[in-house]
């Protein structure tokens, strides 16, 4: 059967049809099958005309006609449900979309809750991570606070329960006690001004008491003199000493404090013109005037002539070695009334001392002809502490002034100007460092102080030494060794060798003798020293010695070295027992220093050498092929004549029994 | 190596007493270490140096390794080595020393003897030690004119052997007898027989006109002695004897007197007064004179250890205070100075 529509059509208002309304009363199942069964009937139709179409014949147009009728009330049928199917679709869509809608709304609210839950939350994180400024404020601790508050801003009863509470009371507390110490803070401050103020008056008082204490003093000049107490004198020393340079000064002061405390025999004096002194540092004004005038006076001058390079250059020079108008003299009084006078002087542009020595004796001094270097002012200081030769600057920072000038080395000059020895540098407190050169160097009265004594001690010793060396050398120039009585022991009563000559030899001659290459070589011949040749002679046999002479004799002995004539020449290098001879004096010479301080030392050592000579010419074996008796009959009692390897004769004198024997 | 001449160096009292010491300086003896590495050598001051002839031969720094003071209160005149031992001698005393030992600091001697002397006015020295292997004693000579002989193990003194008339300067042995042969100033040369202890044989160099040389002395410095040949020098001039028949084969012709001698290969070596260790051929020629830095020499050695062989060198001292070394026997290498 065929489907068909029902009758009953909704109506809407306004009594029109309306598809959509009906859709909704529609099964979609059952239009589903509508749809299958009319197209089946479409396709049976369809073959029915074909059969009809191909079989031909009167009947086949009615047929096929009403065929044909029924298929397009099937094609209205699916048409229909064509358009009902749309219409489901439609709405389908138009639902599912509401519904989205809706999601999308509710899904729009989650987003913006959730979004401010998170604002939220960042807010509350914010509020709790808050740092008041008072957290950074350092209070008291809660005990001290309870302690030391007043009661109506501790409000004990109060804030001890409520956290908030305490936390406010104590910032109370901390601007109480800071308000409290604001003022005292401005009290204090005018105080201080207050007693600024009085300082300055008292002082202005004081200042105005030294005019009156100079007029007392000045009274009181005659009562001192009728006294015998020169204060005055001293004061007007420290007075001139305030202007000398600062090195100077640290001497003037150390050494005065050294007389006074170790040392009767030490007066210090200060020589020069103090009004040089203070015309050094004038002030500018005054220096402009003077220039005005010399400018003056040079406009004559060089209309007439310039002054050559030469000339500038030297007064450059002048100029650079010039020395301070001040100078400091110390006297050094000796047992024997000899003097030691020395002066010192301050280079200024080259900031070094200098000094210039000169030695006074009691009695008038007849200079033998071989110690005319001993006592001269030029090197009777030489070499004091080992090296200090005083020809060269001490500071390291005067070469490159001297090469601006053209001066070569200072020791052209020391004549002139004085020593700059390094002990001298010393006792002025300055200290030239190699390593670290300093910008400026300043006088430290430590380093002079911890100079002092032993240097004015060897400054003794040394005039001491020098003067008994004096006093031998014209014993020794008439060919006697003067011994002492106290070192007779040393030698035999009966010593045959005589000195026969006793003089001084230059530097440059003592290094071209043949017999003294070894000392030469050993470094111990050097310029700073004094040079001697003695000889010693007993028949035909003739002993040459050549002395050195270290300028620290005598804690550094004399060296030695020997050359004999007889039967040939012999030296260290080809008899042994010359050598040994050497060894005997050199080596040996503690024995022979004698009673100290060891002025005999020189001369003991020269005595000793004329022993040595006897024993050896003595004990010289007997050659058996040459006729005759010997030269020299053995008078010196030996055990033995020769020992060792060497075959070493008998040189060690053996007091009290007067044997020789072997060392 | 020559020391440049150096200027005046500001030297104090110390510096000064220390050079002056060293310029006067004189080593008298020379003694190798059982390993062959070390060489002690004793001077006038008594002191002993020990240097060290590895670092020295590598290094050629020559610096001593280790320095005694006072070894003995004399000059040490004469030193052996057994092969544990240093023997050393001098003014009257025999000291021994532990080779081990000597290159640490304060190494004290191990005993020290003194022979039986019959003078007691003035300690006589001791100028010459020898050891004699087979009898494992040693032999000591010097100033009281005998030779002493001193059992090792026990350190008795077992015989005494008189017959010098004048002190005793050098020792020899001869290992086949065993003879012992001694030179001395009274310028006899003297062969005992160990086992008797009696004198068989003297030989008076100075009364044979080939080699007498009066205007020096007759006394005998230096003995050496190879089967049945002997050298010895001195004042006298330096002879090579045929022991067995007495006579004088080859007169060599140095007119400084020598202080010490040795056989060496075929070669003779010799030193003295002069700067020159002298190596002779047997025939009496002279093959070379090697300068040394001493104006004279007082003794040499030779390092023959087996156990080093890098170390074989031959050393001289004399009058001053380096050792002169002679890695080749033609030029002298370097020194060694105390």
């Amino acid at each position: 059967g065929t489907y068909t529509f029902p009758l009953s059509l909704p109506l809407q208002e306004g009594k029109y049809y309306s598809e959509e309304a009906e859709v909704d009363l529609r099964d979609p199942g059952r239009d589903y099958e509508l749809y299958k069964y009319t197209c089946q009937e479409l396709q049976r139709l369809m073959a029915e005309i074909q059969d009809l179409k191909s079989r031909g014949g009167k009947d086949v147009a009615i047929e096929i006609e009403e065929r044909r009728i029924q298929s397009c009330v099937h094609f209205m049928t699916l048409k229909k449900l064509n358009r009902l199917a749309h219409i489901r679709l439609k709405k389908g869509r138009d639902q599912t979309h509401e519904a989205k809608q809706k999601v999308d709304a509710y899904h729009l609210q989650l987003q913006n809750l959730l979004y401010e839950v998170m604002h939220l939350q960042k807010e509350i994180t914010k509020c709790l991570e808050f740092k008041s400024k008072h957290e950074e404020i350092d209070l008291v601790s809660l005990e001290e606070f309870y302690k030391e508050a007043p009661p109506d801003i501790s409000k004990a009863e109060v804030t001890m329960g409520d956290p908030h509470q305490q936390t406010l009371a104590r910032l109370d507390w901390e601007l109480e006690q800071r308000k409290r110490l604001a003022e005292k803070y401005r009290e204090c401050l005018s105080n201080k001004e207050k007693i600024l103020k009085e300082i300055e008056v008292k002082k202005e008082y004081l200042s105005s008491l030294q005019p009156r204490l100079n007029s007392i003093m000045q009274a009181s000049l005659p009562v001192q003199e009728y006294l015998f107490m020169p204060f005055d004198q001293a004061h007007k020393q420290y007075e001139t000493a305030r202007h000398l340079p600062p090195p100077l000064y640290v001497l003037f002061v150390q050494a005065t404090a050294y007389g006074q405390a170790c040392d009767k025999t030490l007066s210090v004096a200060i020589e020069g013109s103090v009004d040089e002194a203070k015309a050094l540092f004038k002030p500018p004004e005054d220096s402009q005037d003077d220039e005005s005038d010399s400018d003056a006076e040079e406009e004559q001058t060089t209309k007439r002539r310039r002054p050559t390079l030469g000339v500038q250059l030297d007064d450059k020079r002048k100029e650079m070695l010039k020395r301070h108008p001040l100078s400091v003299m110390l006297d050094l009084k000796c047992k024997d009334d000899s003097v030691l006078h020395l002066t010192f002087y301050y280079l200024m542009n080259l900031n070094i001392m200098t000094v210039k020595a000169k030695v006074t004796t009691a009695t008038e001094l007849i200079t033998p002809i071989s110690a005319g270097d001993l006592l001269s002012p030029d090197s009777v200081l030489s070499c004091l502490y080992p090296g200090d030769h005083g020809k060269k600057t001490p500071n390291p920072a005067n070469q490159y002034q001297f090469d601006k000038v053209g001066i070569l080395t200072l020791s052209d000059y020391v004549l002139e100007l004085g020593h700059p020895y390094l002990w001298v540098q010393k006792l002025g407190g300055l200290h030239f460092p190699k390593e670290q050169p300093q910008q400026t160097v300043i006088a430290d009265h430590s380093l002079s102080a911890s100079h002092m004594e032993t240097t004015m001690k060897l400054l003794k010793t040394r005039v001491q030494s020098r003067l008994a060396l004096h006093k031998q050398f014209a014993s020794l120039e008439h060919g006697i060794v003067p011994v002492t009585s106290d070192c007779q022991y040393l030698f035999p009563a009966k010593v045959v060798s005589r000195l026969v000559k006793w003089v001084t030899v230059a530097h440059e001659d003592y290094m071209e003798l043949h017999f003294t290459k070894d000392i030469v070589d050993a470094g111990l011949a050097g310029d700073t020293n004094l040079y001697y040749m003695a000889l010693i002679e007993r028949g035909t046999a003739k002993l040459q010695a050549a002395v050195v002479l270290n300028p620290g004799y005598s804690s550094i002995p004399p060296v030695f070295q020997l050359c004999l004539n007889w039967k040939g020449e012999k030296t260290n290098s080809n008899d042994d027992n010359i050598r040994a001879m050497e060894g005997e004096v050199n080596v040996c010479y503690k024995e022979l220093c004698g009673p100290w301080p060891s002025h005999q030392l020189l001369t003991n050592q020269l005595q000793r050498l004329c022993v040595l000579l006897d024993v050896y010419l003595e004990t010289e074996s007997h050659d058996d092929s040459v006729e005759g008796p010997k030269e020299f009959p053995q008078e010196k009692m030996c055990l033995r004549l020769f020992r060792g390897p060497s075959r070493m004769k008998p040189f060690k004198y053996n007091h009290p029994q007067g044997f020789f024997s072997h060392r | 190596m020559e020391r440049a001449v150096p200027l005046a160096v500001p030297l104090g009292q110390t510096e000064v007493f220390q050079a002056l010491q060293r310029l006067h300086m004189t080593i008298f003896s020379q003694s190798v270490s059982p390993c062959g590495k070390f060489l002690a050598a004793g001077n006038n001051y008594g002191q002993i140096a020990i240097f060290s002839l590895a670092s020295g031969l590598w290094v050629e720094l020559g610096n001593s390794v280790l320095h005694f003071s006072l070894a003995h209160d004399g000059p040490v005149y004469s030193m052996v080595s057994t092969d544990r031992h240093l023997l050393s001698a001098g003014d009257g005393e025999v000291k021994a020393w532990l080779w081990a030992e000597m290159l640490k600091k304060g190494c004290k001697e191990l005993w020290h003897r003194q022979p039986p002397y019959r003078t007691s006015l003035e300690v006589p020295e001791i100028n010459a030690l020898l050891l004699v292997p087979k009898e494992n004693s040693l032999i000591l000579a010097g100033g009281d004119c005998q030779l002493h002989t001193m059992d090792l193990e026990t350190g008795t003194f077992t015989r005494v052997l008189r017959g010098h008339t004048d002190y005793i300067h050098c020792l020899a042995l001869r290992e086949r007898s065993p003879e012992v042969l001694s030179g001395g100033e009274d310028g006899a040369v003297r062969l005992w027989d160990l086992r008797t202890a009696k004198e068989v044989q003297t030989i008076e160099v100075y009364k044979h006109e080939e080699c007498s040389r009066p205007h020096n002395g007759r006394w005998i410095g230096c003995l050496a002695t190879d089967s049945d040949w002997m050298v010895c020098g001195g004042g006298p001039a330096l002879t090579l004897w045929h022991l067995r028949s007495s006579t004088p084969t080859t007169v060599f012709p140095i007119r400084a007197p020598q202080k010490h001698v040795t056989f060496y290969q075929d070669l003779i070596l010799s030193a003295g007064q002069g700067r020159c260790v002298n190596q002779w051929q047997l025939s009496g020629e002279l093959k070379a004179q090697v300068p040394g830095s001493s104006p004279g020499l007082l003794s040499l050695s030779l390092n023959q250890q087996p156990a080093a062989p890098e170390c074989k060198v031959l050393t001289a001292a004399g009058n001053s205070c380096r050792v002169d070394v002679f890695t080749n026997l033609g030029y002298r290498a370097f020194s060694l100075s105390f």
